[in-house]
Order: structure tokens, then sequence, then C-alpha cells
């Protein structure tokens, strides 16, 4: 079982943010009572395998509150010794003494949003740090005795060079890349920037050819590619990511917190603090196809495939996935079912197609 | 009885205003209450009244009271098109007189002058009707002089009408009964009777739409099809008001309908003669001819295992248009499927369309192509109307190519721009008149090959729209013609043939495979697509391999809306052909055609 926890706070939205996260601290007081009741509420006593802090920006609120909420976890939960503990951090809010604390209460792998180290290109997505900052947040952090360390790059702005700011992360001892394509989404400000026609934005095979560089460079220097985005050393995966790959439970706190319970339901709390506070849930059950159809999405993204038996029909029978065996796209292999890397940036359509089917 | 009926048709450019005016004339004549009117009620398929053309003739009998008698009229309306020639011209034939509508805003034009020509060449008389008077650009004088100078006939006494508001309709109907001539004919001498059109009902089977010519007819006698030499028992005869209608008999001077428990359409062929088994007529009606296809293509279905429901729906299309012809194909790219033969590309358009929407099938049509007469290097000769049925290079002597004679009528400063476009065709001069100050009448002899390509687009936009066009099937002329392949991923896909004059070949291959490219969505691998003319490549483009949006951040898990909008885009994809492991939009064997409009 896993837990994951929402933080909704930023110091300031970033441009291309279309999630739920608010500048607006006077809430946050209210905001942590109501998610220490929310735990309490929903506690099973479970064992708990890992924890997940995500934003927002946990790193800017007061790491008291973080405190707070891992107490109420282990209170209504069973964590794990062995869990492992994420937090997400801005290099620019994060200081020696929230290090500190952090590793005092138990939280053992951290999350760095560093996006770029080209200053241009974090001013243009809105980011508060700078490429000095965020290599300093990680000597920092290192020397606070933190070893599983990650960091997210962004792909899709011109002028970035992520393979090169991959290489100076590794030099810094990260052990674990998210590689993230630049998504412009509805009412952001980027959405506004786009529709301009802003010449900073890449297109889509732009991104693409920086990404197999990158993919590339990060293998040949030993990393894993144990999902499409996501990059690590031998024994630094996250567990928690991977969890949602392979369809494990998880319980999701907090505002806009997805839940799923391994087998047919999905839920997601309210998004607006307001919804929240009274408790609103959106949830849906899965239909067989619909479960099938995840199975597939999720697995296909991952270096571990999907089971065919878990799906309620004969894959083999579709004329697509027939075709896919023959071209090389997918690979089978006893039961499981995997996509050829080369086709991962592609990946899209190669589920588009089996769905379709 | 016979001096009280007038049998006449409407002939007219296309959107001149035919069908209007037949429903004003139903209306005034009272052959259908006001209130059940559908507009433009000849137009009885959906598809002809959405393209505001008269494909399907429908005939239609009114009783009109004038100067204290009583007439009966009878109405053929005619196709309007140049793929029906023949059919127009056995309506004709059944005619005594014609109207000859000419749009007051536009004049006389190609159709309006080659239909006129068939109905003096049929001896009809020829009342001309000034329509769209309403209109404020309309130009009566102007008209009526054209249709004096340029057709050749009085116009000075010619209605004037607007059919949409119905001014004036009144006048048509008394010229209709002063000027047109009662049918001769004798009703006591052996039966005559010209089948002008047929159709297929459910009950009946196939019904003959008849003029009688001579005797008379009725249910139980036994009748012979002089050209088919078929015999048949009359079921059932009657008349259309335009509903049909069963009477006691029918006899010479009159138009209607004879039922005879006929099976199959294709017993039944325009232009044949019906007579009385026991007591035939001496000679069949002259003008009788078998309607051959002019332009074939092969039409398959888009989902390979709905072949057989593609065989139904052609085989019921079949059963109410004789001329629709096709057998069996196999294309090693898209299957089982049929070669179709046309009367020409509106028949084409009609038919596919017809097949897609009352069928409810997605089709894949291919390349138009005409039917090449090859001479082999061993003497044999084929008839090829399938690019890839045409036999490797060494093997031809020769090919000879299916040729027109065509007309086009066009304002004088558009001559160049017509000449420059027929020379392009490979086309021969042949001709230039000046009709008048404002018309000029080029003839040319142009293979059938490249009309069908883009030439009406082409002499659209080369002479925005005011050059009209006509043409005539003019016999056989060798000319160099290759097989223009094309290769997806080194594949021949044999659907995308095309047979080509070599002096063409290459600009053709270029401009194909670059449309290709444009209408091929992107693959998960590099597609090369490749013209080539025997083993050897013209033209090469490349589309690189897909990469799409797949680094989106699964935000705190997430997994709703990613699969939502994997959904929604599952719902956008289009349905494509699978050729090789390359997957195309079944547009793309048509929009091979249609190449000049982005170059």
């Amino acid at each position: 079982m896993r837990v994951y926890v929402h933080i909704p706070f930023c110091e300031s939205k970033c441009s291309y943010c279309a999630f739920a996260s608010f500048v607006n601290p006077q809430e946050e007081t209210k905001y942590f009572d109501a998610l220490i009741s929310e735990i309490a509420l929903r506690s099973t006593g479970e064992e708990v395998e890992s924890v997940y802090f995500g934003g927002g920006t946990p790193s800017c609120i007061d790491p008291k509150n973080l405190e707070r909420v891992l107490e109420k976890i282990k209170q209504g939960f069973k964590l794990s010794p062995k869990a492992e503990i994420t937090i997400e951090l801005n290099p620019n809010s994060t200081t020696k003494q929230k290090l500190d604390f952090y590793k005092r209460i138990g939280i053992n792998r951290l999350s760095f949003g560093v996006q770029s180290l080209n200053d241009k290109v974090l001013q243009f997505l809105g980011r508060r740090h700078t490429k000095k900052q965020a290599l300093f947040a990680i000597t920092e952090a290192k020397k606070c005795g933190f070893e599983n360390i990650s960091a997210d790059l962004l792909l899709g702005v011109k002028g970035g060079r992520p393979k090169h700011d991959a290489a100076r992360l590794l030099r810094a001892k990260v052990k674990h890349i998210s590689a993230y394509m630049l998504q412009i989404e509805e009412g952001t400000k980027l959405k506004k920037l786009a529709s301009k026609g802003c010449k900073k934005i890449a297109s889509e095979d732009e991104s693409a050819k920086i990404y197999q560089k990158l993919a590339q460079f990060l293998q040949k220097k030993g990393l894993k590619r144990y999902e499409i985005s996501n990059f690590a050393f031998p024994g630094y995966q996250s567990s928690h990511n991977i969890a949602y790959w392979t369809g494990e439970k998880y319980l999701g706190f907090g505002l806009g917190a997805h839940s799923y319970d391994g087998k047919n339901e999905r839920s997601a709390n309210a998004t607006n603090f307001e919804d929240y506070y009274t408790g609103k849930v959106t949830s849906e059950r899965l239909s067989q196809t619909e479960r099938d159809e995840e199975i597939i999405m999720l697995g296909l993204r991952c270096e571990y495939g999907f089971d065919k038996e878990k799906l309620s029909f004969d894959i083999e029978k579709l004329p697509s996935y027939k075709n896919f065996i023959k071209q090389k796209i997918l690979f089978s292999c006893g039961n499981i079912v995997t996509l050829n890397p080369d086709y991962y940036a592609a990946s899209n359509a190669v589920i588009l197609q089996l769905l379709k089917d | 009885m016979k001096e009280k009926i007038r049998n006449f048709c409407i002939i007219a450019h296309i959107d001149h205003g035919k069908s209007t005016l037949a429903d004003r004339l139903m209306e005034l004549t009272g052959s259908v209450a006001k209130r059940d009117m559908q507009s433009q009620l000849l137009d009885s398929m959906e598809l002809e009244r959405e393209k505001g053309i008269t494909i399907k003739l429908t005939p239609t009998r009114m009783n009109y009271s004038y100067g204290g008698e009583e007439f009966v009229l009878n109405l053929i309306d005619t196709p309007g098109h140049v793929d029906f020639t023949y059919e127009v011209s056995r309506s004709l034939a059944a005619c005594e007189g014609a109207i000859l509508i000419v749009d007051a805003t536009q004049g006389v034009e190609a159709q309006t002058l080659a239909n006129a020509y068939m109905a003096i060449d049929a001896n009809l008389e020829i009342l001309p009707v000034i329509n769209k008077i309403d209109l404020p650009s309309a130009q009566i004088e102007k008209c009526k002089k054209e249709i004096e100078d340029v057709v050749g006939l009085p116009a000075d006494d010619a209605p004037c009408i607007s059919a949409k508001d119905g001014t004036n309709v009144e006048d048509v109907l008394k010229a209709i009964v002063e000027r047109i001539s009662p049918p001769k004919g004798d009703e006591n001498a052996p039966l005559k009777a010209l089948v002008f059109d047929s159709f297929y009902d459910n009950f009946k089977g196939a019904i003959c739409l008849v003029r009688i010519f001579d005797g008379s007819v009725r249910a139980g006698d036994k009748i012979l099809f002089m050209q088919a030499e078929k015999e048949f028992e009359v079921t059932e005869v009657g008349l259309f008001k335009p509903k049909m209608e069963e009477v006691e008999s029918l006899s010479a001077g009159e138009v209607g309908y004879i039922a005879a428990s006929i099976k199959s359409l294709s017993d039944v062929h325009v232009g044949d003669t019906i007579t009385h088994t026991a007591l035939p007529t001496a000679q069949p009606l002259p003008g009788y001819k078998v309607v051959q296809p002019v332009v074939y293509c092969g039409i398959f279905a888009v989902d390979g295992s709905r072949y057989n429901d593609l065989k139904e729906a052609l085989l019921k299309l079949k059963l109410n248009d004789a001329s629709l012809q096709f057998t069996p194909e196999v294309s090693t790219a898209l299957g089982f499927g049929f070669r179709c033969g046309f009367l020409g590309l509106l028949h084409l358009e009609i038919i596919t369309q017809r097949i897609e929407r009352e069928f409810n099938l997605d089709i894949i049509t291919t390349a138009p192509s005409v039917s090449y007469t090859v001479v082999k290097t061993n003497g044999e000769q084929l008839e090829i109307s399938n690019p890839s049925n045409l036999p490797p290079a060494v093997e031809i002597e020769k090919i000879l190519e299916p040729m027109v004679s065509a007309s086009l009528f066009t304002p004088p400063e558009y001559v160049g721009a017509i000449m420059e476009l027929c020379q392009q065709k490979r086309g021969v001069y042949k001709n230039l008149t000046y009709l008048d100050k404002t018309r000029v009448r080029i003839d040319y002899r142009l293979p059938l090959g490249e009309i069908i390509y883009d030439f009406f687009d082409k002499l659209k936009s080369a002479t925005k729209g005011f050059a009209s066009f006509d043409y005539q099937m003019d016999g056989l002329m060798p000319a160099k013609l290759v097989k223009l392949d094309i290769l997806l991923k080194g594949e021949k896909c044999d659907a995308l043939s095309l047979i080509v004059h070599e002096s063409s070949a290459y600009a053709r291959g270029r401009a194909i495979v670059e449309k290709l490219k444009k209408i091929i969505p992107r693959q998960l691998f590099e597609v090369p697509i490749q013209a080539a003319i025997g083993n050897k490549i013209i033209a090469r483009e490349t589309i690189s391999a897909l990469r799409k949006d797949v680094l989106a951040k699964c935000y705190g898990g997430d997994v709703t809306r990613k699969r939502k909008l994997l959904e929604k885009q599952k719902e956008g994809k289009k349905r494509m052909r699978q050729i090789g492991s390359v997957e195309i939009p079944s547009e793309a064997f048509l929009s091979i055609l249609k190449l000049d409009d982005e170059q």
C-alpha cells in the first residue's frame, strides 16, 4: 500500500502549471488540520511501503506540518521501516535547516524540481530558482546525508540542453532523473503564449529528438530506463512510482489527491479548498474494458510491461497486436508484453492502435 | 384522344432551374396539392436533391384545361449531365417538344447548346423559356439575343418567367398546348413502344418507362423486347401522376409504364422497342445503342471483411442502374473488391456516395482509369481498364487510348488559357469559332484519360468558371503510355498504380509522392514513398517516424486523466487501411488525382 500526500502550496505559479497549487500561505494551518483529520478518517492499519509528498511545493511550507502528517500516518497505518519516503523540493526554498529536519523525521528520498540548468529557460518557465541554486541545494542535500536524490528535467523549451544538464546533475551525484516533456495545458500562462506563436516552445519532433539523445546518454552512464520518463542507477528506482504503473493500491490525501483500490475503483479529492474541506470526492468504478486499457497503457510505459493473463480478453487475437509483434514493436516473453524501447517516443500511437481494435 | 396529348421534356444547363419549373407546372395543374409539395419533386433521390441536379428521369402526367378543353401533358424529365447523354437522347425520342430553359443571368451555356442540338436532331419543337427573371442580374434582352444568335431559334415570344416565385409560368403551359404538336401514331397498328427508362420495384420487378408510338398494350399481353429478344407477359400498365397508378391500357401517344414480372433490370435496355409477340411491328425504333462504361475504378470495403456487403450493395444499385457494371477484382494491397465501370465521373461519384450512404459502407475508390486497348508483341489484343493488369513494357507493341471530341465555350478573354490547358492535356486543336462578341467555341480532340483527371477543375480555375465543356467519344489513338507504380516502404501498392503519358510521368510521380506525404499520417517507423516506372525510381519522399506526447507527467497517480485523454484520442482516430505495414487513410487513393491544387 502506498500513500500520497498533496501539498497544494507554492511561492508562485509556474507558467506551465495547471495543477492544484495555490499561492496562499494563510490557508496553511487550516489545510493541515483538514489533512490530518482526513488521514485519521481513512486509516486502515495496512502496511505502507512508501510515502510521497508531492505538490505544489512541499519544501515551501513549515516542515513541522510534514512531521505532523507523518506522525498521523504512523498512527493510522503500519509504516514499514524500509518505507521509501519522498519529498518534492524546489531548490530555492530548500535550506540546510529544512534538509536536516527532513532527515530527522525519516524522509529518505529527495526529488528536486530542477527542470533546467539554463537560467533563461528557468525564467521562461516561471521557476524561482537559478542553476546555481539548484546545484547548491543538491550539494547541501548530499552534505546532510541524503543519498537517494532525484532531479526532474523538463524537455521542450528551446535553448535548453537537457543532456548537458543531466551530465552536470550526474556529476553532482544525482541518482535518479525524471525527464518530462513540456505539456501545454488549458488555462496556463504558457497556453496564452503558445497561442500567440511563442517561439520558445520546441516542436514535438524536436523534443522527441532531445529525449532520445538524453535517454541514450543516461543509459550509457549506467542509468536504467525503468519507465518512459524515469531513469535510475540500479537500486535507486522509485518504488512509489512503480506502484502507479503496476496497479498497486494507493491512498491519496489532500487537495486533488488520487486514490486507487488496486482493483476497479479510482477516486479523487476535490481540487479547491472549500470542497475539499467538506470532503467532496469523485470516484469511478472501472469497467472491465477500462481496466484492460489501463493495464496496457500503464504497462507499456515500463520496462516491466504487462501481464497478458491480467487482461479480460485474448490480446493475441488482435490484428494490431499480431502486427506489432511481427514488426518487433512489441516484445512478448512468456506472459509478459513489453514495448520495444526504440518506440517509447511513440508509445501513445501503439497504445491507441491496440485500444482501437 | 391523341390530339389532346402533349409529350414534352425540359432541357437545361445544370442549375438553370429545370426541377423548379417542373415543380411549378405540377403545382399549377394540380398534379400535386401544394401542401404535399416537397421542393423539386422529380429529383427523387436524396443525393440528387442535395447536388441540385437531376440524374434519374421521372416522368409525370398532368391534366390541364385550356380554352374549355382538357389536355394531358406528359413531362419527361431529362438528366442534365454529359455522362447521361444517351439516356437524354432516348427521353427526347419519346417527346414531340422540348422546353429549353435559359437562365437569364447566365445566358446560353454549353450544356444548353448540346442538348438543344440533340432536341433539334430529334425533330422536337423547341420552346425557349427565359428563367430567373426575378434576379437583379437578369438580362432578358441579351439572353433572347443569345438564343437567336447562338442556338439559332426565334426567342421573341419566349415566356420570361421566374420558376421560383411562379411569375408567368402559366404562359409556359399555354405555349406547350399551342405550339407542341400532338403525337402521331396509329392505335390500330401493331404495338411499338419505346423504353426510355427503367427502374426496379421490389414488388413488381423491373418497370419499363415507355412511350407508345403505335398500337396499345394491356395486362395479360405477351410482349417482346426486340433488341434483347426476350419475351414477357404484361402484369400491369399504368401512368405516373407522378406516383404510379394502374390503368386498363396504354395506347398510341401515351406515356406510362409496363410491368411484366421482369426479374432483372439487365433484361431491360433503354432504347429497346417493345412489341406484341403474336403480332410484332415490322421495324424496331431507331437509335438503340448498347451503353458502354467510359470510366473504371476499383471499389473496396475499408473493412475487408465486408466484401459481401459491398457485393450486395452493388447488386442492389445495379437493379436500378443498368449502366453500372462490375466484376470481382483482387488487389494485393486492398484485397477483394470490384472493378466497376461508369458512364462518367459524375456517375462514379454518385454510385460511390450511394454505397456509403444507403448501405453504410466505408469504401476505398482507386484512381479512375479509362479502358486502353493494348496490342502485345505476339499480336494479342487486350482491353485494360485496371492499370495493374498492364503487361510488362517489353511485351507491349502499342497502346491505344480512347479519345473524345470536346467543345469548349468561353468568353474570348479565356481562349488563351483554355488552349494552353488543352495543349497540356495532349489535346489536338481542331477549330475555333467566334459565336458572337462574347462567346467563342473551341474544338479539341483530347485523350479521355486526361479529362477524367483534373480537367474540369483546371478549366474552372483557368476561366473563373466562365467556360463550359461538352464532349463525345471519338475513337482510339496510339500513345506513349507507361505504368506509374507507387511503392510504400519498398512494397508496390497496386491500388495506387496509374497509366500516364510518358511525357508527364516524372512530374506526375513527383506530385503524387508529395501529395501522399501530406495525406498519409506519420507511422511508427519511417515510410519511404517512391514512384517508379518499371524498376526505375523516379521520385521519392519520406514520412518520418511518429513521435508523440508520451512524456506527460502522471501527477500524483492521476491515471484517470491519462486514460480519458487516450480515449478521446481513440475516438478521433480515423479508420485506415493497412497496406503491408503502412496505414493509409482511404481518401489517399482518390487524392492522387487531385494534385494541382497545391502546386
